[in-house]
C-alpha cells in the first residue's frame, strides 16, 4: 500500500498550493500516473479520500490518467515505448534502459473556489 | 478556478534523496539498497557480509521493518554500526527516514553502507533513497516466477542475487526460467547464485561489492 504514501504527499502538495493561490477549497485534482509505476488506481483514490479528510481537499474528485512508459537504449540510444513487464529494446534485444517517462507521478491541475475579495475567512 | 501545475508528486522525496546521495558522496563510502521479499535471506547476507570483511572495511545498516529492532539486534552483534527503522504502517523507507538515519552514524568512518529495505517485492521499488546501488534479491523457496511477478523490483536493479541456491534441485527451481524473465527486464544486472548459509558463491559477492566501492570512490562529482 504504497499508495498510502503517495496520496499524503499528494495531498500535502495539493494544500500548499491551493494556499499560494488563494483557494478556500479545492474540487478536483488531476494527476498523470506513470504506467511503469505498480500504482493501483482504486488504492489511490481510496487513500486520498481518507486521507483528504479535514484538509481543502476534503471530497474533491481525483481523476488519474494513465502516462505511457518509454525507455531509451543504453546500448544504441533508440527510444521506444516500454511496457511494465518489458524493457526490451526492439532494436538491439537488450533489456538495458533509462526510464524517460512512465515511473512518475506528476499532478497536472487542480480545480477549486477562490476566496472571495473582502472575505477574511 | 482552475491552477495548471505539472510537479512530480514525490519532488520532496527524490529531493531528499539527492541530498543523501550528496552527504554519502561527501563522506566516500558506497551506499547498497538491498530489497526483496520478507525471509529471502537479507539479513542474514549483511550478517556474513559484515563478518567476512572485518575491521578493515567497517559497515554500517539502517535497517527497516514494521515492527521489532531483531534485525538490528542481529546486526549490531556483528560489529556494524546500526539503525534500526521502524516504518509502523509504512511498507517502504522513504528518504526521509534515510536521512535521520544517516545522521545518527559517524559516516566518516564507513566503507559500506548497507540500507536493508522493508520485506516487500511491490513498495519499495518507487522510491529512490539516495543509494549508489541498487540490489534485488530473490531467494529459492519463493519460486522461479518472481521476476516475471514482480518486473518493478528487478528493472530498475544494479545486481540481482538469487539465494538459497543449494536448495534448487530439491525445490525443482528453474534458473533459466529466471534468466529468460530477466533477459526481457533486465540484462544490465549481473546475476549472482549464491547461498548465504553454506557460503556457496559468496565470493562473486565479495568481488562485486569490492569493484563498486573502488568505482564510486575514485568518482568525482
Amino acid at each position: 500500500m504504497h499508495e498510502m504514501s503517495i496520496a499524503a504527499a499528494l495531498i500535502d502538495q495539493v494544500s500548499s498550493i491551493a494556499e499560494r493561490n488563494g483557494l478556500v477549497h479545492v474540487d478536483r485534482v488531476e494527476i498523470e500516473v506513470g504506467a511503469l509505476q505498480l500504482v493501483v488506481a482504486e488504492a489511490l483514490e481510496t487513500a486520498f479520500s481518507v486521507m483528504s479528510n479535514g484538509t481543502c481537499a476534503e471530497g474533491a474528485l481525483l481523476v488519474q490518467t494513465e502516462k505511457k512508459g518509454e525507455a531509451e537504449c543504453r546500448e544504441c540510444g533508440h527510444r521506444f515505448e516500454a511496457l511494465i513487464d518489458s524493457y526490451l529494446c526492439p532494436q538491439c534485444d537488450r533489456a538495458d534502459v533509462e526510464i524517460v517517462a512512465g515511473r512518475d507521478i506528476i499532478l497536472s491541475s487542480l480545480t477549486g473556489a477562490q476566496r472571495e475579495e473582502g472575505d477574511l475567512s | 478556478m482552475k491552477i495548471k501545475v505539472i510537479e512530480s508528486v514525490l519532488k520532496d522525496n527524490d529531493a531528499v534523496a539527492q541530498t543523501n546521495r550528496s552527504t554519502m558522496n561527501a563522506a566516500g563510502l558506497l551506499s547498497l539498497n538491498i530489497t526483496s521479499a520478507p525471509g529471502s535471506g537479507k539479513t542474514m547476507l549483511l550478517e556474513k557480509t559484515i563478518t567476512a570483511l572485518g575491521p578493515d572495511a567497517p559497515c554500517a545498516v539502517l535497517v527497516g521493518d514494521l515492527q521489532t529492532s531483531r534485525d538490528a539486534q542481529r546486526l549490531a552483534g556483528c560489529g556494524a554500526a546500526t539503525v534500526q527503522i521502524n516504518t509502523g504502517r509504512g511498507c517502504h523507507l522513504s528518504a526521509a527516514q534515510i536521512s535521520a538515519g544517516l545522521g545518527s552514524v559517524d559516516l566518516s568512518q564507513i566503507a559500506y553502507l548497507f540500507i536493508e529495505n522493508v520485506g516487500n517485492m511491490v513498495c519499495p521499488a518507487g522510491f529512490d533513497l539516495g543509494e549508489h546501488k541498487r540490489i534485488a534479491m530473490l531467494s529459492v523457496p519463493e519460486g522461479d516466477d518472481k521476476v516475471a511477478k514482480y518486473p518493478t523490483l528487478f528493472q530498475p536493479a544494479d545486481l540481482i542475487i538469487l539465494n538459497k541456491i543449494d536448495l534448487a534441485e530439491l525445490l525443482e527451481f528453474d534458473v533459466e526460467q529466471v534468466r529468460a524473465d530477466l533477459a526481457r527486464i533486465n540484462t544490465r544486472a549481473p546475476l549472482l547464485l549464491l547461498s548465504v548459509r553454506t557460503g556457496e558463491g559468496m565470493e562473486k559477492w565479495f568481488e562485486w561489492l569490492d569493484a563498486c566501492r573502488t568505482d564510486t570512490t575514485g568518482r568525482k562529482d
